[in-house]
């Protein structure tokens, strides 16, 4: 099996929107999904696509047309699932992001995290 | 019922928008309508971009690479046979890169806008014809706007009908990637690393070489000429880079 390369932080967050939006992953939800992950910051739809389609090549990601329906125009949407290579591309990445965050908790203080979990909650409600 | 664009503002996103992701992104625009604004404002956003992210999947660096080549070779040679006295002037050489470079962008922007699927040695002539169509389009605006870009007379026909045929052999030898069978279901990127079947990777590696030896010709004859040095030596010392280059690059 070849191997993932590293991700970057926009692949992160596109990959981590369609594990958590299962069968119902394509552009407009994968885009609202991926907005709400890295709000404050405003993503483009063109941003989202571009991203889809780099992990499409790069084998992380599958993708096929659905049926059409009425109130998207009569047009099919093109929808995503995770391929195992992306799945293990995004347990490495957050295998990592863990690392950084007991490094800087380590460093900063269980406080500090304790703190910063705390107001990191509140923003996700 | 839910209100969804004008008809004529879904017509020109539609056309706009490459035809392999045409539908998903169609029904995305319509399906995020709030107002005409909103829609033409997001088409404007999202279109360019998913024309680059097409012309990414679509274009191999090589192959277009070893057309930019031969295309500005085609013209270089009917430059050399027709007026020489082009390649003296200060931005002779420049002047002949417009007509090449136009032609490769006619070539990109056709295979990012191809219908996928399809599969033809018509289709894969068809996208060079488009692209030196485009470049004698080009050389007639600048020869009525701008002459001192414009190329003489008889040297954009002739490099035209020259780089035409070159360009549709690079064509036929090196199908686009989408063109390529893709039995195995594999992804596009792993198909491009792959690089085709062996033999086109042996005319590849050929073709780099012959580009690498002639490219150091071209650039070296240049150089000695504004620099008024031998050029013998200009030009070995210039292959020997080149080829020391490629075979580091080769490990």
């Amino acid at each position: 099996m070849a191997s993932p390369d590293s991700l970057g932080q926009f692949e992160q967050l596109v990959l981590t929107a369609i594990l958590s939006l299962h069968d119902d992953a394509y552009g407009v939800t994968i885009h609202s999904k991926v907005q709400e992950l890295a709000r404050p910051k405003e993503i483009s739809l063109g941003a989202v696509y571009i991203t889809l389609d780099r992990l499409e090549d790069k084998g992380l990601v599958a993708s096929w047309l659905s049926d059409p329906t009425p109130e998207r125009g009569g047009r099919a949407k093109r929808c995503y699932r995770l391929e195992a290579l992306g799945e293990r591309a995004l347990q490495e990445s957050a295998v990592t992001a863990k690392r950084i965050w007991d490094v800087i908790a380590e460093v900063w203080g269980k406080e500090w995290a304790r703190e910063w979990g705390k107001r990191w909650g509140k923003e996700a409600r | 019922m839910k209100a969804g664009p004008s008809r004529a503002a879904e017509a020109l996103v539609a056309i706009l928008t490459p035809p392999a992701c045409r539908e998903e992104v169609l029904g995305d625009l319509y399906e995020r309508y709030r107002s005409p604004r909103q829609y033409g404002l997001e088409a404007m956003r999202t279109i360019p971009l998913v024309i680059i992210s097409r012309i990414r999947r679509t274009a191999d660096p090589q192959v277009l690479l070893m057309q930019a080549f031969v295309l500005y070779l085609s013209f270089l040679g009917a430059a050399w046979s027709i007026d020489r006295t082009l390649l003296q002037e200060q931005w002779g050489l420049m002047r002949l890169a417009i007509p090449a470079a136009t032609t490769i962008l006619g070539i990109v922007l056709e295979d990012a806008y191809a219908k996928p699927g399809r599969r033809s040695a018509l289709k894969l002539v068809r996208r060079p014809v488009i692209g030196v169509g485009l470049a004698l389009l080009s050389q007639g605006v600048l020869s009525t706007g701008n002459l001192n870009l414009a190329l003489p007379r008889w040297i954009a026909p002739y490099g035209c009908a020259m780089s035409l045929l070159l360009s549709s052999a690079v064509r036929l030898l090196f199908p686009p990637v989408t063109d390529q069978l893709q039995g195995a279901n594999a992804p596009a990127l792993w198909l491009k690393q792959a690089g085709g079947s062996g033999d086109n990777r042996a005319v590849g590696v050929a073709f780099q070489w012959a580009a690498t030896v002639v490219g150091a010709a071209i650039a070296g004859a240049w150089m000695a000429d504004r620099l008024t040095l031998p050029k013998p030596r200009v030009i070995g010392s210039l292959l020997l880079l080149s080829i020391a280059f490629q075979l580091w690059k080769r490990g």
